[in-house]
């Protein structure tokens, strides 16, 4: 296939970096040169990717290719992304590139998958959302594990996602499908208790907690007000989690309330001049200054 | 006798703020209670703090710059003019701690604070530059609901044919940045936007205390007095951002500064570093930023745009690039898409939708800044090339970089 | 919104083989477009991307059994707003199979190739819910400039639009060059065709049903919703019949986690735009406006006044961002909301606005295509020149 004319049109100034793209292609896609060689030519052939049909093709080549060395198709995935920023000229790729990404989505290997499922996500492509959540209801079909297709899921607020999460979250496999389940029902209107019952518990983790204060900034803001306060209060609550509500209250919070309640001023003084860790004491600091304490 | 100091021309106390770019500024005696005589010589020179940045004066629009300058001022209140500079290589660190002194021999006359506002590497801020920015940056953000979620609409899939993959792509991430800076500054002035310098280690900027440490699902894990912990986009809790690389090292692939600058002396040929190096700093990480249309959702997002405006900045001066009028300073062609051709105005801040531009314009004009008027509040592509008033003073947008003197 | 426990229980398989039956059947054929309705009861508790498979294949039966001039308001919808590639391209192919092209069909689908080109991508259209892993088959820029061929000199009006899409620098792929040509030579062909209508450019064909106005006699009561409780931006709680009652009112419906701007954002910019309108002609104090969330239980009284400011609303007494605290069925009711839900999140919305009048009954509706703003006002200039006559309780 002949060039595009974008490259016909290009003045002398571009002609010469635009060869020097081609030949970097032409090493990339050849299998004659070094994994090494090919690697650090595909940084150069964005350019050509974008401005020959031939080329687009035998760099989606490489990437289909399952004889390739994985890290040549992981550096053509990366070169063929980086190509994608160039939105107006990526245009006429756009198709190739979107078909060939759902053929490798199921490809042997879990990091060229892990890569193409999030590029596939981010476009909230129906075809990836759908192979996410027949994973999360069949292990057996999983093409990530599950704490990943959450992440992923969560790219989509209108994914079908929170049943799932909630399945994951009953029983979960580890504390990162854990973690991600709790991250992605942070976007749902109706998990505001749940996160506020999350806060409140002492014997969760430190980073269940901060999840917790986070989403419940998002679905009911008032709240979390009123519960970092009572966590700042709580002299048997860890420094931490309480570094986090001043943090919310500090950056959130209703300054002209703040300023008048003593007791909250007077917690926060204890807490600068206690055992917390230097940059937590340095935070309620700088909390106390504002209010002229 | 008193005498009053305008920044920037101005009496707003929020304009005072320099860069390397020569700042117009007047002084004139407000009380000449006890002044010597109608006209009196006042020398103005800068004080710095420990630490603090450095200025440099000089009494017209031309001439070598000194560490004071004397003038001659009437004490019937008329103004004199002068200019003050950052003194390159010496910016602030915090708001005010340079002040400008006037002096009548020995007696001060007038002073005021000023900051040397520089955009600096990310890697080498100090602890309270760091600290300021990210809470800046979180109050933008506020859980989503900001001011940041018009900069997250700017920057999606209907809109991108605006910004990218056509020779606007500079221009317009230039008054992305700027715009995104002028709000951060309005929540604390003493901000400038830093840019990471992604051809070298930047270990300091993937910390839980800045932006973020990665686990190794990409799932973004921030300090507990880290306020972007309640970073939000499109209602989504939080950060997804896996680096490829080893965060204490460079990303591999990347084009240097060196050879980024040296891509080519023409505008066609440097544009051509939207792929490399600005999409393979993308693409060194999975997560939100490695693809055009969620980008912005991560705030790293805007340090790799601002380095990539830095190296544009950089390239300009080596080649003198900064006069539309110049044919190499840009991509002209009859067939660029509206929004891409100089004296095109740029969507959203024009406000023109439907047709060739998006449904809805967000976030309406650009910020306007107290020390500035560029690049106005509907720019065009021609009024983002002259950054520094090069070509012309007015086209100042009032931003520098730590490594980009004036010309 | 229905709780989950009542989610229709049919399988995809099972719908796509009632779709097949029915466009089998002359005698059922009208059952499918009433299947285009979101707020179809089959569509609750589906995910968004399931809701887009099912009506791609409703859209792509249409286009087998031929598009109805009922059935045309769902085409030319999904073609004013769609960013779904998929529904836009059956859309695209069902429109090709209406039996009166005319020139006010040709910006619908200019419009749509302008909003769909950067979202490209391969489409099956074989076998129910397929997504293509190859490039060979159809996609919607594909079909859009099939159907501008189909349209032939009918789309003469977008003819320059199309002339300049072919000669842009970059552009469209150019497996699409020999796609465009043909639509080019079809459009400058026979000469049979009169010039397109002065100001027919933007608005649905004549008579296409996107407004319906209701006469005062006949028009539905409130004493369903007159109880409803709202929460304004502000935090302000006020009945429908306290906010609703004494005036006309412009309504628009719009939820801030909507991801399609040609939706609800550009809905409640158009808000802000009638709002100018209202007060250009000294009629803002006398009819209100309100835009009201389908998601109130996400979008709370901040989300509700930044979205509407991030977009020039003017929110006050008058003018009010609302979400339902308290009888959101009521409102789907009485506004016979064109909406579906999985959970509390929508899956499918169209675009709406009401004219109600004085009493709080619907007195105008604007579905599916975009209005007009100065219709609306028009129209709603109209409504307060009626004579009141309260019937609601006090």
């Amino acid at each position: 296939m002949a060039k595009r004319k974008t490259a016909k049109r290009a003045g002398k100034a571009g002609s010469a970096v635009r060869k020097s793209a081609r030949a970097a292609l032409s090493v990339a896609t050849s299998a004659r040169r070094t994994v090494k060689q090919r690697v650090a030519a595909m940084a150069e052939a964005p350019l050509a990717v974008v401005e020959s049909d031939k080329d687009l093709q035998a760099m989606l080549g490489v990437l289909r290719n399952r004889d390739e060395p994985i890290k040549v198709r992981l550096a053509a995935l990366q070169s063929l992304g980086a190509a994608a920023f160039s939105v107006i000229a990526f245009e006429s790729c756009r198709g190739d590139y979107l078909a060939t990404l759902r053929q490798v989505a199921d490809d042997p290997d879990p990091e060229l998958r892990q890569r193409v499922l999030g590029i596939l996500m981010r476009e909230k492509d129906g075809f990836a959302q759908k192979k996410l959540l027949d994973g999360l209801k069949n292990p057996a079909k999983a093409l990530v594990p599950p704490a990943k297709a959450l992440q992923l899921l969560s790219y989509d607020v209108h994914a079908e996602a929170y049943a799932a999460a909630r399945a994951i979250l009953a029983k979960p496999p580890n504390d990162d499908a854990r973690r991600e389940a709790l991250r992605l029902l942070a976007a749902d209107a109706t998990a505001a208790p749940l996160f506020e019952k999350l806060l409140r518990d002492k014997k969760e983790l430190r980073e269940i907690r901060q999840i917790a204060a986070s989403a419940l900034h998002a679905l009911n803001p008032e709240k979390l007000q009123q519960r970092a306060r009572e966590i700042i209060l709580d002299k048997s609550d860890y420094d931490d989690i309480k570094a986090t509500s001043l943090m919310a209250l500090a950056t959130f919070g209703d300054d002209e309330a703040l300023g008048k309640d003593k007791a909250l001023l007077n917690s926060v003084s204890r807490f600068g001049a206690g055992k917390a860790p230097a940059k937590y004491k340095q935070g309620a600091r700088r909390f106390l200054r504002k209010f002229g304490r | 006798m008193d005498v009053e100091l305008q920044i920037n021309n101005t009496p707003n106390p929020k304009a005072r703020f320099v860069s390397w770019v020569p700042s117009p500024c007047r002084i004139r005696v407000t009380n000449p209670l006890g002044a010597p005589a109608p006209i009196v010589n006042l020398k103005i020179t800068g004080v710095s703090a420990a630490g603090g940045g450095a200025v440099v004066f000089r009494g017209g629009a031309t001439g070598a710059f000194a560490s004071s300058v004397t003038l001659p001022v009437p004490t019937n209140g008329t103004s004199v003019p002068f200019f003050v500079a950052g003194k390159f290589g010496q910016p602030s660190t915090n708001n005010g701690d340079v002040t400008i002194q006037a002096r009548n021999g020995t007696t001060l006359v007038g002073s005021v604070p000023v900051m040397v506002r520089i955009r600096k590497n990310a890697n080498t801020l100090t602890t309270g530059e760091r600290n300021r920015f990210v809470a800046a940056f979180a109050q933008l953000n506020n859980q989503g609901l900001g001011r940041f979620a018009d900069f997250r609409n700017m920057h999606v899939s209907v809109s991108l044919p605006q910004a990218h993959g056509a020779p606007g792509f500079l221009p317009w991430h230039r008054a992305y940045l700027l715009d995104l800076e002028r709000e951060l500054q309005a929540i604390d002035p003493s901000v400038a936007l830093p840019y990471w310098r992604f051809d070298q280690p930047a270990p300091n900027i993937f910390t839980p205390d800045f932006f973020g440490a990665s686990n190794a699902l990409g799932t973004v894990q921030f300090a507990a007095t880290n306020p972007l912990q309640f970073w939000k986009t499109d209602g989504v809790q939080g950060v997804n951002r896996r680096p490829l690389f080893n965060t204490a090292t460079a990303p591999p692939g990347l084009r240097t500064e060196a050879q980024t600058i040296a891509i080519g002396t023409q505008f066609p040929a440097f544009r051509t570093m939207e792929g490399n190096p600005h999409g393979f700093a993308h693409t060194s990480f999975g997560g939100s930023i490695q693809d055009p249309a969620t980008a912005p959702k991560d705030p790293l997002f805007f340090l790799l745009h601002c380095n990539v405006d830095r190296l544009w900045a950089k390239w300009q001066r080596q080649n003198g690039r900064f006069n539309p009028a110049v044919a190499a300073s840009y991509d002209s062609n009859p067939n660029n898409r509206p929004g891409h051709n100089l004296p095109d105005t740029m969507w959203p801040w024009n406000g023109v939708t439907g047709g060739t531009r998006p449904p809805t314009a967000p976030g309406g004009a650009m910020a306007a800044s107290p020390c500035v008027g560029a690049p106005g509040p509907q720019p065009r592509v021609q009024d983002c090339l002259d950054y520094q008033g090069a070509i012309g003073a007015p086209a100042r947008m009032g931003f520098d970089y730590d490594d980009a003197k004036f010309i | 919104m229905r709780p989950a426990a009542t989610a229709n229980a049919q399988s995809e398989p099972q719908f796509a083989a009632l779709v097949d039956a029915l466009t089998a059947d002359p005698g059922r054929r009208g059952q499918l477009t009433d299947l285009l309705r979101e707020d179809h009861p089959i569509y609750d508790q589906r995910g968004a991307a399931t809701v887009v498979r099912m009506r791609g294949w409703v859209l792509l039966a249409l286009a087998r059994a031929g598009v109805s001039d009922a059935a045309l308001i769902f085409v030319l919808e999904e073609l004013d707003t769609g960013i779904d590639a998929y529904l836009v391209a059956a859309a695209a192919r069902a429109l090709r199979s209406y039996a009166h092209p005319d020139e006010n069909l040709a910006p619908f689908v200019m419009r749509a190739l302008t909003n769909i080109r950067y979202r490209d991508e391969p489409l099956c259209f074989e076998h129910y819910g397929d997504y293509a892993v190859s490039s060979t088959g159809t996609s919607p820029v594909r079909e859009l400039l099939m159907t501008l061929a189909w349209l032939g000199p009918h789309a003469r009006g977008v003819l320059p639009e199309l002339e300049a899409l072919r000669a842009e620098r970059g552009g469209l792929a150019r497996k699409y060059r020999i796609d465009i040509d043909r639509a080019l030579h079809a459009i400058r062909g026979a000469d049979q065709v009169d010039e397109p209508a002065a100001g027919s450019c933007c608005g649905p064909p004549t008579g296409l049903g996107n407004m319906v106005s209701r006469p005062s006699d006949s028009r539905g009561g409130v004493q369903s919703i007159a109880a409803a409780v709202f929460e304004d931006h502000g935090g302000d709680r006020i009945a429908f019949q306290e906010f609703f009652r004494g005036q006309p009112s412009i309504v628009v419906f719009f939820y801030t986690r909507c991801d399609n701007p040609l939706k609800c954002s550009l809905t409640v910019t158009k808000l802000a735009r009638i709002q100018n309108l209202l007060d250009a002609q000294g009629l803002a104090d006398r009819i209100h406006t309100a835009a009201i969330s389908y998601d109130p239980a996400y979008d709370l009284p901040e989300r509700l006044r930044v979205y509407g400011r991030d977009r020039g609303v003017v929110m006050n007494a008058h003018h009010r961002m609302l979400r339902a605290i308290d009888g959101m069925g009521a409102l789907c009711a009485h506004f016979g909301l064109g909406v579906n839900f999985i959970e509390s999140l929508v899956n499918r919305h169209r675009i709406e606005a009401y004219i109600l009048d004085a009493e709080g009954r619907v007195a105008v509706s604007f579905e599916r295509v975009h209005w007009d703003e100065g219709e609306v006002v028009g129209r709603a200039v109209e409504v307060l020149k009626e004579k009141v006559t309260f019937e609601m309780p006090p």
